[in-house]
């Protein structure tokens, strides 16, 4: 196994194999916890840029958990316990062409339950949740990423699941 | 398989067909559906992978990570070293002055064991960093000094330049006056354009500009050593002059002549003794108020 050759990520080669593999995550993981306000990209940037300049202290193994700390504690410098708000596309594929303006207006509301009801959820729960549900992740993947067994996984989904829909029958 | 297991197995998209039959059966399907498409649409932006990657390596890259490490500390070593050594410079490159006041005398070592005598009211100075390139030094007032035997000994006053190699002179600088006397050795004097060589004994005096001839000198050092004040027909006012000097009063002579010429001496410990020594020859007499002294004729 060539990463335990190395104890450090000095190498450029080696640093962007690992931004390729673990800058997209890190952004996913931190805009569906923090939401857009707060510029995901730019922490992935700094996240990664503090690995960089400590790089000769951390071994390719722990530079994951690294990563996903020191942005992780970034954000939460900045976050200033507001809800997280995510924002939807609104530009809609026009794939129908008979829509009434009342289906058109029940869409709207929808979504702007279903909005409600991600912001009412805990940030544990979400980010679990979406990444499983929008990035098409596996139990197994979100378990590796965020450190936790899978069965917490399954947990937090099926919580996030149960409350979203409470919170949307009931607006 | 219970409806929640089912749920459960389509969150991590794990379903068989025959199980994914029995889930569409479930109430909730159609809603569970609707809710997991319209979720999508809150995906987060695209994220550009090799193009974020070449914004961080380009800043990574912008710094050099080695010469962060140890520049600044250094910098910040050398900075102190310069000010250390600028200071030091400074100070060492400085010239020295020394300085007596009236009625004060000092003896002082130069860097080559020369020795200087300066009398009241006189200062030096000189260079200690130079001392060993060039003998120099400036004097305003009076001095005597025994030269150890090296290069060239230059002592320059506003009045004119003394230079010598090894020997004992005496150089009395004051207003209108200028006198070298040679103990030993040789010494060279020069005034304006004349330049004259001093042996053992000899003397030179400017007095108001004019070169005045006098006779050898039979003393070993300047009387001034030895706390005496000795003048050869000189005019009282010079007289006086260092009278004040010696005893940091102030002399009042408006009621006198004082261009007559004096030969004679006065101590510089007993102030009455002095006094009487300067005035009796001249036949004067004199009054002491608070810090000034009167002298007039004697009836």
């Amino acid at each position: 196994m060539p990463k335990n050759l190395k104890n450090h990520v000095c190498e450029e080669a080696l640093f962007s194999s690992l931004f390729n593999k673990h800058s997209k995550n890190l952004h996913d993981f931190l805009y569906y916890k923090f939401g857009s306000s707060l510029n995901p990209k730019d922490k992935v940037q700094d996240a990664f840029i503090k690995l960089w300049e400590n790089c000769s202290n951390v071994s390719p193994e722990k530079a994951k958990s690294f990563l996903f700390t020191v942005a992780n504690n970034m954000m939460l410098n900045e976050v200033k316990h507001q809800k997280v708000v995510l924002g939807f596309q609104k530009i809609k594929p026009k794939n129908y062409t008979s829509e009434t303006p009342e289906f058109i207006m029940e869409e709207n509301e929808y979504f702007n339950k279903l909005q409600k009801g991600l912001a009412n959820l805990s940030e544990a729960q979400r980010t679990a949740f979406l990444l499983n549900r929008i990035e098409g992740k596996k139990h197994k993947e979100i378990a590796d990423m965020l450190d936790i067994s899978t069965k917490a996984v399954e947990k937090r989904i099926y919580g996030a699941l149960k409350k979203l829909r409470e919170t949307i029958k009931e607006l | 398989m219970t409806r929640e297991e089912l749920i459960l197995k389509w969150l991590d998209n794990d379903l068989s067909p025959q199980e994914f039959e029995a889930f569409k059966a479930l109430e909730d399907y159609d809603e569970l559906i609707k809710l997991s498409n319209s979720l999508k649409e809150f995906k987060a932006p695209e994220y550009n992978t090799s193009e974020e990657l070449e914004m961080v390596l380009s800043k990574t890259r912008s710094y050099s990570k080695t010469s962060n490490n140890w520049l600044k500390p250094l910098l910040k070593v050398a900075a102190v070293l310069a000010i250390c050594f600028s200071a030091y410079y400074y100070t060492t490159t400085l010239d020295t002055i020394i300085e007596t006041l009236a009625s004060e005398k000092t003896n002082i070592e130069l860097p080559d064991n020369s020795l200087v005598n300066i009398n009241a009211l006189s200062s030096i100075v000189y260079n200690k960093k130079k001392w060993s390139n060039s003998r120099d030094l400036k004097l305003n007032g009076e001095a005597y000094f025994k030269v150890e035997k090296g290069s060239s000994f230059t002592v320059k006053t506003d009045h004119g330049k003394v230079t010598v190699l090894g020997t004992e002179f005496n150089v009395k600088q004051r207003e209108n006056l200028f006198e070298v006397v040679c103990y030993e050795g040789s010494v060279r004097v020069d005034y304006k354009s004349k330049s004259k060589i001093l042996k053992p004994g000899d003397n030179f005096l400017i007095l108001d500009g004019k070169y005045i001839a006098t006779e050898k000198e039979s003393t070993i050092n300047p009387t001034w050593i030895t706390n005496e004040s000795y003048f050869k027909s000189l005019p009282f006012k010079f007289v006086l002059n260092e009278f004040e000097r010696q005893y940091n009063l102030i002399i009042n002579s408006e009621d006198i002549d004082d261009s007559v010429l004096f030969t004679g001496n006065f101590t510089h410990d007993n102030l009455e003794q002095a006094l009487k020594a300067i005035t009796i020859p001249l036949n004067l007499t004199y009054n002491i108020q608070s810090n000034q002294i009167v002298l007039i004729p004697r009836d």
